[in-house]
């Protein structure tokens, strides 16, 4: 099969580079996959680990967790590569509630395809954490159905060490229903997070966001797009992009409300920070509203470390790498604390720690 | 402990500081006092290592040691404080976590180890208690919507933390009302004044002299030490002004 892109000619796709893309895709894996156990963040519930997009079997035992053919379509250009693919479903009966479920995806090199479903009925509630680790292109289409009020909480961690990975989330939520989403691209891989959420019930209420950290000649290139399709709806996006060296993150958030999406109250913080001249942020956030009783706060600023602070946290005996390290912490903490698991929480501000080079 | 010799330093091109000398012994509170501009918070700057002040000339032992030879956090380390007359807030950063990662980072420095998250609490509740600030105020983000007497005791509450050899207070007494004045006047007191210890008050006003008796008293003027004598120097001061002296 052609391998068709998206060029940096399409607006949507106007930061990403996807230029190493088909020469993953005409690698084959090595299926070399380190120990996984590093990567669990050790809470009790199932797990479900993916080798280059190959369910590894483990015990689930889970109600409502199946690995297979997955129900999803998309016209996507990265997330319809999925297609044909096995995957993973979560489908949850009206009132039942999953425990904290984990999956990991190790890839060892070449392009991995995998789509997932994850449909929640009236009143139940999920919880899943997914890691990326490793080397090569992993790709995911991830379809989210939210019944009448249901919750779902999802985080992800992007970490791999070379490659790429790249999501393409999709989601409906009916009325009352609540997505929290958070999710850290700290590998040093590119990465190319795509998501479209609807809020298509009264009073359904959409999280999504996440911090990117991006170093060397990484990109990390988030684009978000939260439709009110329904009344009294709310959405909060809240993103932090750190760059360092020559590396560039980039995010593009839109919040559309539609012509009858009365009293939508939608927020974007969209905030970059600069450690070196050299780096590059790209913010762009976008309000298309059709409705004329609603509420969108967005802010967008890139600065740089508070030299102040610095001078400050240095005359109280900090060295300078560790001042910056405790700044720049504070700057993505945002992103983490709506996180409602404490030992994801805890699993994250660690992975960022690490990044930052910072002790605890 | 400290010895300025001939000090030069200047900002952004201009001389602030020409020809400063002092001596200051264990023990001693020396206070300095002058008119706006004479170049007070330069000297407390360039005794901190901070960006942008330039030493063109002379020199600062520190205990022993050449003080402007080492970085910020250095000096920190080998045992100066500065009391800041405008404490910075940072947002995102709680007193406990920015208060104990720098003692930890300044016992690291001088091969000590590090303090325990229990130790550190237990030390940061009684110099919080000593100047009248609640803990849950150590909680909250540094200096975050403090007022300017709270962010002024913090100052003291950090200084009592660190415990330094040698403080530096600059302006410290500024935006104090009467009742913090005092706090952090015995704030001063109960944590230097020690027969191992050293400060140097910067201050525009007598007023703080009321609560810290120095020893001696300087006045600073065009960048130079212009006069120097005891106690009763500040109380002369505040009756007849500057002009005479600075003239």
């Amino acid at each position: 099969m052609t391998l068709t892109l998206p060029t940096p000619r399409d607006e949507a796709w106007r930061w990403s580079d996807l230029s190493g893309l088909p020469a993953l895709a005409d690698q084959t894996p090595t299926g070399h996959a380190p120990d996984p156990s590093a990567y669990w963040i050790g809470t009790d519930g199932p797990r479900l680990l993916f080798v280059d997009g190959i369910p590894v079997p483990q015990p689930t035992g889970t109600t409502g967790l199946t690995l297979g053919p997955v129900a999803t379509s998309s016209d996507h250009l990265l997330g319809r590569l999925t297609t044909g693919h096995d995957g993973w479903t979560l489908t949850l009966d009206a009132g039942h509630a999953a425990p904290q479920i984990e999956i990991v995806h190790i890839a060892t090199g070449g392009a991995n395809h995998l789509p997932a479903r994850i449909v929640l009925g009236e009143d139940a509630q999920a919880s899943i954490v997914e890691t990326f680790v490793g080397d090569g292109w992993a790709n995911r289409l991830t379809d989210i159905r939210l019944d009448r009020s249901a919750r779902l909480m999802r985080h992800v961690r992007l970490m791999q060490t070379s490659g790429f990975t790249a999501l393409r989330e999709t989601a409906t939520l009916a009325q009352g229903a609540s997505l929290i989403a958070a999710i850290l691209a700290i590998g040093d891989a590119g990465t190319r997070i795509d998501g479209a959420l609807t809020l298509d019930g009264d009073q359904a209420y959409a999280e999504y966001g996440g911090a990117l950290l991006a170093r060397g000649e990484q990109r990390h290139d988030a684009a978000i797009a939260v439709r009110h399709a329904a009344l009294n709806g709310t959405s909060r996006q809240l993103w932090r992009a750190v760059a360092d060296d020559r590396a560039v993150a980039s995010l593009a958030a839109r919040v559309e409300v539609a012509r009858g999406a009365q009293k939508t109250d939608g927020e974007q913080s969209l905030r970059g920070l600069l450690l070196r001249r050299t780096a590059t942020i790209n913010l762009k956030p976008e309000l298309e509203i059709f409705a004329d009783d609603v509420k969108c706060a967005h802010g967008a600023t890139v600065g740089e470390l508070d030299a102040q602070a610095l001078w400050y946290l240095a005359s109280r005996g900090v060295p300078p790498q560790a001042a910056r390290a405790l700044l720049t912490r504070a700057f993505v903490g945002d992103a983490f604390d709506r996180i409602g698991v404490e030992a994801v929480r805890d699993a994250f501000r660690a992975n960022a720690d690490a990044w930052l080079g910072a002790e605890a | 402990m400290l010895a300025i010799q001939n000090l030069h330093a200047e900002v952004d091109g201009k001389p602030i500081l020409k020809g400063l000398s002092l001596e200051l012994g264990a023990g001693e509170i020396h206070a300095i006092m002058g008119p706006n501009g004479a170049g007070k918070s330069t000297l407390a700057y360039v005794l901190g290592g901070r960006p942008g002040y330039e030493v063109t000339g002379g020199s600062v032992t520190f205990r022993g040691k050449d003080l402007l030879d080492m970085a910020p956090h250095e000096r920190a380390a080998a045992g100066l404080f500065l009391g800041f007359q405008y404490p910075v807030e940072i947002p995102g950063i709680s007193n406990v976590q920015f208060l104990r990662t720098a003692l930890n980072a300044q016992k690291k420095e001088r091969g000590e180890a590090e303090l325990s998250g229990g130790a550190f609490l237990k030390i940061a509740r009684e110099q919080a208690d000593g100047l009248g600030l609640d803990m849950d105020m150590m909680k909250r983000p540094v200096n975050v919507g403090f007022s300017g007497g709270e962010k002024k005791r913090n100052e003291m509450v950090q200084m009592g933390i660190i415990d330094p050899a040698f403080a530096v207070l600059d302006e410290t007494d500024s935006g104090l009302d009467i009742d913090a004045l005092r706090i952090v006047g015995d704030g001063i007191n109960r944590i230097m004044r020690k027969p191992d210890k050293t400060v140097l008050l910067i201050t525009h006003y007598q007023r703080l002299l009321d609560y810290v008796r120095p020893d001696f008293v300087h006045v600073l003027a065009d960048g130079r030490i212009v006069r120097s004598g005891g106690a009763d120097l500040a109380l002369e001061l505040e009756r007849e002004g500057y002009a005479g002296i600075a003239a």
